[in-house]
């Protein structure tokens, strides 16, 4: 199947091999949780739930005095697939993307501030094409933000694959399941450090640096996103406070 | 007791600044008496009178994927719900009959109460009230989902997820699997020689050349739609719609369910410190009534909206 078309060069769902699909963000959807926020990748839909600072609630999972306990739990709805046979967690895909997604996070939350509390990020996909891992990762951003949790800095994440010899931005469920290589970067926006990085499938080295190199800059580009975001949503609240 | 000054605002914003905190803290450590004061003065802490609800939207077709599913808020109160139609063989009693299959989630995202190895236990109740209410309304006929009789019929998934918990978790979700209902629309069909029944999508309908085995995407015809209230009862005051606060700190509540004919279809008062006198559910079925209509046009409403697009 030809996912890159050779006469116009566009993909199956229209876009250039090097952009990105439409993002959508919004902060605040979930008034009992401290911080959240509704992150869309095209048809990728997620929501992310932030609870805390608040009292471990589970003596004999915290480690030391010193640090918060932070905590994730990523689960799909039924009905976010194709298909609805799928056990929404508990499975193993969903037990290593939550793991994946605390690390992620735990490597930028400043952890030290809030010694022997317990940190809650909880995400639900509520559609997802492709990408999830990564808008999960942009939505727990926004709602960390929200909830106001200091951060070291915001980490936003993107994936990108290679295709009929073309590196792609961000690929969708028809594009991920191709069966080519799939990279997925998480990194720290203004400190340039990558934390997040997985990838699947064989890939020559010198072309895995292309695809690196794109995947960074989608994350670029969605940190630019989330700046603007957050900086909307800054400035509602400045509205109604009256200021 | 000294309440801490802040600068801003001068001597009338000061007090009102220490007003606020005392008013804040007085109602986190004396929950009853706060809520006292104020059903002295038939008001509620949100401003509405005792026997009004919060504003209620419906909004269908919110997950493109599934066959029928709808997204529902009152007040805060969030729920999605969304339904995917299989094709399954009916059971040797009933070969002209499909079946409905009711799963009510609470994520740990909708409430701090709910955590990961502590799941609601409110979950499990609203389940099992849901399909019961949906059951024996007779809201759907269940011969409608026969595809054809003996050998192949539709089974209906109706996944409900709580995206925000405020108080009235039941009466969000029977509304959204409601509107869900009035939304579903059951896809073209078509059987392979070995007798396999598959989904035929639109784009597929011109190429096909197996015979169809229904000629149209239809709707379900609902009757008697059934349309819920949960009230909550302290002494003689009766407060409808409450928030979780509410709910938290009255205790006892009734959820009537009546339908559009005007047939009571379901009460649930599961115990509480607060007796229902019979003047008191009368007074609760015809507030129900009354909400009855205002779901129906806010329902009528959102499909209309939705086939104008």
């Amino acid at each position: 199947m030809e996912y890159v078309n050779p006469l116009t060069g566009l993909r199956i769902d229209g876009r250039r091999p090097t952009e990105m699909r439409h993002l959508k963000a919004q902060i605040g959807v979930v008034s009992k949780a401290d911080g959240s926020a509704l992150f869309e990748m095209g048809n990728t839909r997620v929501i992310a739930a932030v609870y805390g600072p608040r009292e471990v609630q589970n003596k004999g999972q915290q480690m030391n005095n010193t640090e918060a306990l932070v905590r994730c739990e990523y689960s799909m709805a039924n009905f976010s697939t194709g298909d609805r046979a799928r056990k929404p967690k508990g499975d193993r895909r969903s037990t290593e993307i939550s793991l994946v997604i605390r690390q992620t996070m735990e490597a930028c939350i400043l952890t030290k501030l809030m010694p022997r509390s317990q940190i809650d990020i909880f995400v639900q996909v509520l559609q997802a094409d492709g990408g999830t891992r990564s808008a999960c990762i942009n939505a727990a951003t926004l709602a960390l933000a929200d909830a106001g949790i200091p951060m070291r800095d915001i980490v936003t994440s993107c994936s990108a694959g290679y295709l009929c010899t073309m590196p792609l931005l961000d690929l969708n469920y028809a594009e991920d399941s191709a069966g080519g290589p799939d990279v997925t970067v998480g990194i720290l926006a203004k400190m340039d450090k990558v934390t997040l990085l997985q990838m699947d499938a064989k890939l020559p080295l010198d072309t895995f640096e292309t695809v690196m190199q794109l995947a960074i800059e989608g994350c670029k580009a969605i940190a630019q996103y989330i700046r603007e975001i957050m900086l909307q949503n800054t400035k509602q609240l400045e509205c109604r406070r009256g200021s | 007791m000294e309440t801490t000054q802040t600068t801003e605002g001068g001597g009338g914003g000061a007090t009102g600044i220490a007003a606020q905190m005392e008013v804040e803290a007085f109602r986190r450590l004396f929950p009853l008496p706060f809520y006292k004061r104020h059903l002295l003065e038939s008001v509620r802490p949100d401003a509405r009178a005792l026997d009004s609800a919060r504003d209620t939207t419906i909004s269908l077709g919110p997950v493109a994927s599934a066959d029928g599913s709808a997204l529902v808020k009152i007040g805060e109160t969030t729920m999605l719900a969304a339904i995917k139609l299989e094709v399954m063989t009916p059971s040797k009693e009933r070969p002209d009959e499909g079946s409905i299959v009711v799963e009510f989630y609470m994520p740990p995202i909708c409430s701090p109460m709910v955590r990961p190895g502590r799941p609601a236990e409110v979950a499990p109740v609203i389940s099992k009230q849901l399909l019961d209410v949906i059951r024996s309304s007779g809201m759907v006929n269940l011969k409608e989902l026969c595809l054809i009789s003996g050998k192949a019929s539709w089974i209906a998934y109706l996944d409900i997820y709580c995206l925000n918990a405020d108080g009235s978790l039941f009466d969000a979700a029977l509304l959204s699997a409601v509107a869900a209902f009035t939304h579903l629309q059951i896809p073209l069909v078509s059987v392979t020689e070995e007798g396999r029944v598959f989904t035929v999508s639109s784009e597929q309908e011109e190429k096909t050349k197996f015979e169809l085995v229904n000629k149209e995407k239809r709707k379900l015809s609902l009757s008697s739609i059934p349309f819920p209230l949960t009230c909550v009862i302290h002494e003689d005051y009766i407060l409808v719609d409450p928030t979780a606060e509410e709910e938290t700190v009255m205790e006892t509540s009734i959820t009537l369910v009546l339908d559009t004919l005007g047939n009571l279809v379901s009460i649930y008062k599961p115990g509480g410190v607060g007796l229902a006198s019979t003047e008191i559910m009368k007074e609760c079925i015809t507030r129900t009534k009354r909400r009855i209509q205002e779901l129906k046009t806010i329902l009528e409403e959102s499909v209309s909206v939705m086939e104008v697009d």
